[in-house]
Parts: structure tokens; sequence; C-alpha cells
């Protein structure tokens, strides 16, 4: 089991590598380079870089709100106590 | 001055400087690709940030070894503890 685990957390920091360097090429160097060039057909429009971060800053706000909740309500479960 | 007082220093000064760049409070005239960059400049830091803790992590825990001598070491410990509030009275 330590080797399959080994392999999700190397592939987590190979998949962090790639998104700093995919999130530094579009919002650094591609200002720079002319609109005619081949390099912005990989990339999205500039305005999605500012929406994207945001919708995953939500929804990992909502993870953690959703697991602090459940954690909350699991523990209070008092099955006995019924007025 | 307290650690506090300095970061916050430190971050207002930058905050000046960033606004002074991406809206050009100051009439500096820095060619438009350059403020382009500069205004997404905080939003870039922090993903950026995010994405050095989470390859951090992940390369902390992948390379982490087990200790087998402190695992028993531990079972070992944790016996005699459960053994010893037993005999106090403590239900386990």
């Amino acid at each position: 089991m330590k080797t399959k685990t080994n392999f999700f957390f190397f592939f987590l920091v190979l998949f962090s590598l790639l998104l700093f360097s995919y999130y530094t090429v579009w919002v650094i160097v591609l200002p720079f380079v002319d609109s005619d060039h081949l390099l912005h057909r990989y990339f999205l429009p500039r305005e999605y870089s500012v929406i994207l971060p945001g919708i995953a800053a939500v929804v990992l706000l909502l993870c953690i709100g959703q697991t602090f909740t459940v954690v909350v309500v699991w523990k209070n479960r008092k099955p006995k106590k019924v007025d | 001055m307290t650690k506090l007082l300095q970061w916050l220093l430190g971050v207002s000064l930058l905050g000046i400087i960033w606004a002074v760049i991406a809206f050009d409070l100051l009439e500096l005239s820095v060619p438009g690709t350059y403020r382009e960059v500069a205004w997404s400049m905080p939003l870039y830091l922090l993903v950026s940030f995010g994405c050095y803790s989470l390859a951090t992590v992940g390369y902390r825990v992948a390379t982490f070894n087990d200790c087998d001598e402190a695992a028993r070491e531990l079972q070992e410990q944790i016996k005699e503890a459960k053994e010893d509030l037993r005999k106090k009275g403590l239900k386990i």
C-alpha cells in the first residue's frame, strides 16, 4: 500500500508543478507574446485566469465547510435521547 | 517594533507599489502590457503559493520513510499504558 500512496503523492507534486507552469505562462508570458503567435491557441482567454482560481477557491472552502459540518453533526448524534 | 507591525508595514508598502503601477495613480505611463501583468500579481502570487504548498506537502509525504522500530515501541507503550490504567480502575 505504501508504493500506491507514494505514486499518488508524487503525482500530486507533478500536478502542482504543471499547474504552476501553465499558470505562469498564462499570466506572465502570454501578454508579451504577439497575438498571432500559435501559442495563444493552447490558452483560454485571460479573463478565465481570474475566474477559474476563484471557482477553485470557492469549491475548496465549500469542501472544508462540508467536512467540518459533517464531523460536528456526527459527533453530536445522541439517538437515545428523545423528548 | 513588533513583528506584526513589521509585516503590516511591508505588506502595505508592497500594496502601495502595486496599486501605483497597476492603476496608474502617479501617471508614470508604464507600458500597457506591464500594467496588465502587474495587476494580476497578487492573484498570481496566491496561486503560486498554493502550488508550492501542495508540492511541498506531497513531496514530504511521499519521501517519508517507515520507522518500524518506532512503531513497535509505540505499540508496546500503548499496551503498557492500557494495562496500567486498567489496574487503576479505568475501563478501556
